[in-house]
């Protein structure tokens, strides 16, 4: 995945390969590579000495000491209770909340009548086809009340043209770059869409392709660095105020 | 792949051997409370540290010897700090979104503070308010990587997320951790 996302960049200097060189997971043969560019540019030198000063200092943070009669608590709360038989428990292997973005997913598998303003956030591509639509919610489609506490949320479609994919999910800004608490259903031959609901501010993203491939969206209406030598691209949920009936 | 001497504890433990399920308790709890500490903050770190370790005795009869102790202890360690954010703070489930506000809480400057006053414990401060301030995934990610020390395959056997996707979260809580302790440098770091 990685290495799909960084390819044709100037790997030696880029942000992967410092980021890589902290976590000790260069080849020999990149190595060679960084430490050579690493002599020619002052400030990839920095950056270098910032990253490794910070991994330092954060194993250096001191362990906090276990208070006397820690373990005599832990058997106090655990009681008389035996180890339960093995079976479908807590075990602690799965999460024990239901995503919220799965949640979400459920909630808007619903039928329900969304109101959609194509005009302006519409673009087509070959490879993908991107399709934003923003929605203020005004009672009908609620989003999870805890993704929206206090601003009003803007829903946002996103949808883009697959042929052959197996699974299409998104990783951005607004789910912690994990593809998987955002998947995309296969709305038609090839096309897969989500509903997700954003507050107002900028998101990077890309698509994720069958799990593997992450795709940079060429048709989204802005891109940026993502510093780690690829590209991202951006979204922008403007405010309430700023787009007065524009999505209605 | 586990650990002899946890295994021989763990085995004695599902067998209702109560000692030795003590003794695992004094072998990771250090490790536990870290994790609960730098993930939640000293107020509920030892609470969710033991709750870590009960919800672990009554799962342990379907803990499987294939896999290590401490990962499966790691990993519920995780979802109980999990737990405890979500009902900490219900009305931000999405902790581990990046808005506008957790980007200014990322700023842990404090201008009246002059920097040649500053030393070392008070690094390790900022940098553990830094960390507290990073959004949940961000931080649960840095703090399995770099304070408890851990590998990506393993943290990809705790999190249940593929590690090129927690190497991305890495990263970044890398680099927010760096622009929130940008005003240190030079000083004593």
């Amino acid at each position: 995945m990685m290495n799909d996302t960084f390819d044709n960049v100037d790997r030696a200097g880029s942000e992967e390969f410092v980021q890589r060189f902290v976590d000790g997971e260069l080849s020999a043969e990149e190595r060679v590579r960084f430490l050579s560019q690493l002599g020619r540019d002052e400030q990839l030198r920095r950056r270098a000495i910032e990253l490794e000063q910070l991994a330092l200092d954060a194993s250096r943070l001191p362990r906090p000491m276990v208070p006397d009669g820690f373990a005599a608590s832990v058997m106090s709360r655990i009681g008389d209770v035996a180890v339960a038989p093995a079976g479908p428990v807590a075990s602690g292997f799965s999460r024990t909340d239901v995503s919220v973005w799965r949640r979400l997913a459920d909630a808007f598998a619903a039928p329900r009548i969304l109101q959609w303003n194509t005009a302006n956030a519409f673009a087509v591509g070959c490879l993908a086809i991107l399709v934003m639509v923003e929605i203020v919610t005004r009672g009908g489609a609620k989003p999870d009340a805890a993704l929206a506490p206090a601003v009003p949320a803007t829903l946002v479609r996103l949808v883009i043209l697959q042929q052959g994919a197996k699974t299409v999910q998104v990783a951005g800004d607004f789910n912690g770059w994990s593809p998987a608490r955002t998947s995309l259903e296969q709305i038609s031959d090839g096309a897969w869409a989500v509903t997700i609901p954003l507050k107002p501010g900028r998101y990077a993203y890309m698509f994720v392709v069958d799990g593997q491939r992450w795709i940079v969206d060429p048709f989204a209406a802005e891109q940026k660095d993502d510093g780690f030598g690829s590209r991202n691209a951006v979204l922008e949920v403007k405010p309430l105020e700023q787009k007065t009936g524009a999505a209605l | 792949m586990i650990d002899q001497d946890d295994a021989a504890l763990v085995l004695a433990s599902q067998q209702g051997d109560r000692d030795a399920f003590g003794a695992l308790i004094s072998r990771h709890a250090r490790s536990i409370l870290s994790l609960t500490t730098r993930m939640l903050g000293p107020a509920d770190a030892e609470d969710v540290a033991q709750e870590t370790f009960v919800a672990a005795y009554r799962a342990l009869a379907s803990f499987k010897s294939d896999s290590k102790f401490s990962t499966w202890l790691y990993r519920i360690g995780v979802n109980k700090c999990t737990d405890s954010l979500r009902a900490r703070r219900p009305e931000n489930t999405s902790l581990d979104v990046i808005s506008d506000e957790s980007a200014a809480a990322l700023d842990v400057s404090n201008d009246e503070t002059p920097h040649w006053e500053l030393e070392q414990a008070e690094l390790a401060w900022e940098l553990d308010k830094g960390i507290q301030a990073l959004p949940h995934l961000y931080r649960e990610s840095f703090v399995l990587r770099h304070i408890e020390g851990l590998g990506y395959d393993e943290m990809s056997l705790i999190l249940g997320v593929h590690r090129d996707t927690l190497k991305m979260r890495v990263y970044k809580a890398r680099t927010l951790l760096c622009q929130s302790l940008a005003h240190l440098d030079g000083v004593h770091r």
